[in-house]
């Protein structure tokens, strides 16, 4: 994975916040965590990648953070079905967008929604992923692509 | 076709033919004797009848002579007239009937005509005949009196006189006739009934060998299709590939092997529309492709064959999308064959196979094959390191980069990296290219410094962002991989040698000197030979120990060595059979022995005791390749011959193998000698041994030329 492209999925999340709450998100410094030490916070939006590239995708946020932004577009609803299905259409922004700029040589799923358990994720071991930390109104979330 | 099918079904349909013919035959009978029957009826009642019409004309013409003795006649003769015209036509009806009977013809009987058949029956022809002849006189007298003017009264005396003395007899031959008449249609009944039954009895018999080969065909047809069935259904059951039929309209067909809806992820496939299953699992591109290779492959004028290479689902990766947000990708090989009837291509037998493990391992092995590309330019560094330094780099560089990632790490969203950090990191790789460029790890040493420069750019970056340092990280990324890579090769290093040290040590006489790792792999070099030739050799070297020469020359040595091995174990050294034949050890012996002459040369000495040169081959030799022509060939000295060995593309070997038979290694010792201005010299006996003795200047480059000198004990 190239710089270009790691910065594709960067600016799909950097825009989408601007988009809906106008705000953008500060990116924090970027840096590589081993398969074990990524980051899961209270809700995951995962797409898998493969094709060109084998690996996922994820977009993980804490409660917080999306009660903040489903608040920050109107929605009065914070339970946890619609924070998962916030993070869902994150991580379906992601996948969308991702489609348009790398073409048919990367295949990208629908996004799955995890909440808490980090067991569920499945990442290409013996790999190093990219983390992105994000920070949105002082609440945290991040970015993890790991691609083989 | 049709012969075939008559053959199936001969049997029951020559059993369906008898059937027919049974019951045609009883009908025709039926027909024919009932139309006798009827016919015999009509006889009999006329027979009944003729005995009525004797007794009516006795009564008549008792009547007639009554009235004529008493005179009971009215004054117009009404009453005898008519009795008279009663007995002419009770006579005439006995006459026709009679005729009738006796000729055949025509008689009104009844309500309508029936037809009378002579009697061929001897007893009724003879009461006929009896009849006749008792009726003659009587029918004479009848005639007379017919004959008579209607005015004249009538003679009835001689009529009654005949007739009732014969008024009896006729009664009883009449009777008797009755009789026999009735006698011959009982037995025509009979016969009838016995032909009836005969015949059903026949018709049911052959009814009962139809139903039971009609039932037996069925069975034993039934049995083949129940047999054909199972086998096609364990074939569907059990096979690994997924296979069904594609009719014209894209249909799946109704029966599909059980392995395919596993291989294509759908159930419920049959008789479903093809396409549509293929459009969601497929780029648009390959749908449409696809979409149209089907339909050229439906059109007869099309030739699969021409067409078989343009199938576009030959690999096609599919994707499912797991809970676990992973994403499952499979590749199919789905392949197309014409199914033909009557010359017409009805439908496509569509196979499809799950190559997911093929593909796999394809990619492993390009991958593979990559990496150790990329791990033979380094294995030259790494194989001249010291290896407790270089994994001491490794070391080193892992936790260098470790430091690296936890700076980028811990720099905050809002504080972001300082100038500071950045400082930290360079100095981190800046010691990191010097241990590299000490190992003379020059790639490593490169991606290093471009990491310094991508470094120097941030530095000079007045108003730094987070995501300026993407960049960092990706190279940082790199930095571990390529770490990763050389300690992959390090560990093929590590398993080699693992291999080598479990090899024995071969005998040599200076164990020090034969345990140098020159010595080691020129052995094992020869052993790898022999192995491919199916040989044994044993090599021993004593001399000098290489590491103690110059560079060039040691490498000059090396490779001279490893080509005359080459030499010795393909064309020299004897398989063990011959060895042994000719006396000699089975392991064929090479002594290789590098001393300092003296006088400023280098001498390596190496021998063989395989079957030395053979002029003769050379020869062969030298005309195949066209170096000579048959005469000069035979006219040439064993100096000139083994001088052409030295020669490129003179190979006394026909056929090439990755070790011999291209005629280039001596060539390449010879020019390499000559480069070195040393000298090559040849000592061989056929059959004995084979020795080469190599001059190289120990203070560079001499001024001669290379000399060749060759040194023939036996021919």
């Amino acid at each position: 994975m190239d710089e270009q492209q790691l910065r594709i999925f960067v600016d799909i999340v950097r825009q989408y916040f601007d988009r809906e709450t106008g705000r953008l998100p500060e990116i924090g410094s970027p840096h590589l965590g081993d398969a074990s030490a990524l980051p899961i916070y209270d809700f995951t939006g995962v797409i898998g990648i493969s094709g060109e590239r084998q690996g996922c995708v994820y977009v993980t946020a804490y409660r917080e953070m999306l009660r903040a932004l489903l608040l920050q577009v109107g929605e009065t609803d914070v339970a946890d079905n619609n924070l998962c299905d916030l993070v869902g259409e994150v991580a379906n922004t992601v996948s969308g967008n991702a489609r348009i700029h790398f073409g048919p040589n990367f295949m990208i799923s629908v996004p799955i929604v995890v909440k808490g358990s980090a067991q569920a994720i499945q990442v290409p071991r013996n790999i190093k992923a990219y983390i992105i930390p994000l920070r949105w109104h002082k609440h945290e979330a991040a970015l993890v692509v790991s691609l083989q | 076709m049709f012969k075939l099918g008559l053959g199936k079904y001969r049997t029951i349909i020559v059993l369906i033919t008898l059937f027919l013919v049974f019951d045609v035959g009883v009908l025709a009978m039926t027909f024919l004797i009932s139309k006798q029957i009827a016919s015999d009826a009509v006889s009999l009642n006329l027979a009944g009848q003729q005995r009525t019409l004797v007794q009516q004309l006795t009564k008549t013409a008792l009547l007639l002579e009554q009235d004529a003795t008493q005179g009971i006649i009215d004054s117009s003769g009404q009453s005898s007239f008519s009795e008279l015209k009663e007995l002419i036509g009770t006579a005439d009806q006995f006459n026709s009937t009679l005729d009738a009977f006796h000729q055949g013809g025509r008689m009104v009987e009844g309500r309508g005509k029936v037809a009378l058949t002579p009697q061929d029956d001897e007893q009724a022809a003879e009461q006929f005949k009896l009849l006749e002849e008792m009726w003659v006189p009587i029918n004479v007298e009848l005639q007379k009196i017919k004959q008579l003017k209607s005015d004249t009264k009538p003679d009835l005396g001689p009529l009654l006189q005949v007739l009732v003395a014969d008024n009896l007899n006729l009664l009883t031959v009449s009777n008797m006739l009755t009789s026999r008449m009735e006698s011959l249609s009982a037995t025509k009944a009979t016969n009838l009934r016995i032909v009836q039954v005969a015949g059903i009895s026949l018709a049911l018999v052959n009814f009962g060998f139809i139903l039971y080969f009609f039932l037996r065909q069925l069975r034993t047809s039934d049995r083949a299709v129940e047999r054909a069935q199972k086998e096609t259904e364990d074939i569907l059951r059990t096979t690994q590939e997924g296979l069904f039929l594609l009719d014209t309209e894209f249909r799946v067909g109704l029966q599909t092997s059980q392995a395919l809806s596993k291989i294509l992820g759908i159930s419920d496939l049959a008789g479903r529309d093809f396409l549509a299953l293929l459009k969601p699992i497929v780029t648009p591109k390959t749908f449409e492709t696809a979409k149209e290779y089907i339909e050229l492959l439906l059109r007869h004028d099309v030739k699969e064959k021409l067409v078989a290479s343009l199938n576009p689902l030959d690999c096609i990766e599919v994707s499912a999308a797991q809970p676990n947000g992973a994403i499952e990708s499979r590749f199919l090989n789905i392949r197309f064959n014409r199914v033909f009837d009557a010359g017409k291509v009805t439908h496509l037998l569509v196979t499809a196979t799950d190559i997911t493990r093929r593909v796999r391992l394809e990619r492993e092995l390009k991958e593979s094959e990559r990496k150790v590309q990329d791990q033979m330019g380094m294995m030259v560094h790494i194989l001249q390191a010291d290896p407790s330094l270089l994994q001491e780099f490794l070391r080193n560089a892992i936790k260098g980069l470790d430091q690296i990632n936890e700076e980028l790490r811990t720099g905050t969203a809002t504080a972001g990296m300082s100038a500071k950090r950045i400082d930290m990191l360079f100095r981190i790789s800046h010691r990191l290219k010097g241990d590299a460029n000490a190992l003379k790890l020059e790639a490593i040493a490169q991606s290093l410094h471009a990491f310094e420069n991508l470094l120097d750019g941030l530095r000079a970056n007045p108003s730094l962002r987070n995501e300026d340092f993407l960049p960092v990280t990706v190279r940082v990324k790199g930095l571990y991989a390529e770490i990763h890579a050389i300690q992959d090769a390090l560990t093929r290093v590590a398993q080699v040698r693992g291999v080598v040290t479990v090899e024995p040590p071969k005998p040599a006489q200076d164990p020090a000197i034969a345990a140098l790792p020159f010595v080691h792999q020129w052995r094992n070099f020869a052993q790898e030979i022999a192995q491919r030739h199916k040989k044994a050799a044993e090599l021993s070297y004593q001399g000098l120990d290489l590491a103690t020469l110059a560079l060039p020359l040691r490498e000059a040595i090396n490779s001279i060595v490893n080509q005359f091995i080459r030499n010795a174990m393909t064309h020299g050294v004897e398989s063990p059979v011959e060895r042994k034949q000719r006396g000699k050890p089975e392991a064929g012996r090479i002594s290789v022995y590098v001393s300092d002459a003296g006088d400023g040369y280098l001498e390596l000495s190496f021998r063989d005791d395989g079957a030395g040169i053979d002029p003769e081959k050379i020869r062969e030799a030298a005309v195949r390749t066209g170096r000579l022509d048959a005469t000069a060939a035979g006219l040439a000295d064993m100096r000139k011959l083994i001088s052409m060995i030295f020669e490129p593309g003179v190979s006394t070997r026909e056929t090439v193998d990755e070790d011999a038979g291209r005629g280039v290694g001596l060539d390449t010792v010879k020019d390499m000698v000559a480069r070195m201005g040393g000298r090559v010299r040849i000592g061989t006996t056929v059959g004995e041994y084979c020795h080469f003795r190599v001059q190289l200047p120990l203070g560079g480059v001499a001024a001669n030329a290379s000399i060749m000198d060759t040194n023939q004990e036996a021919a």
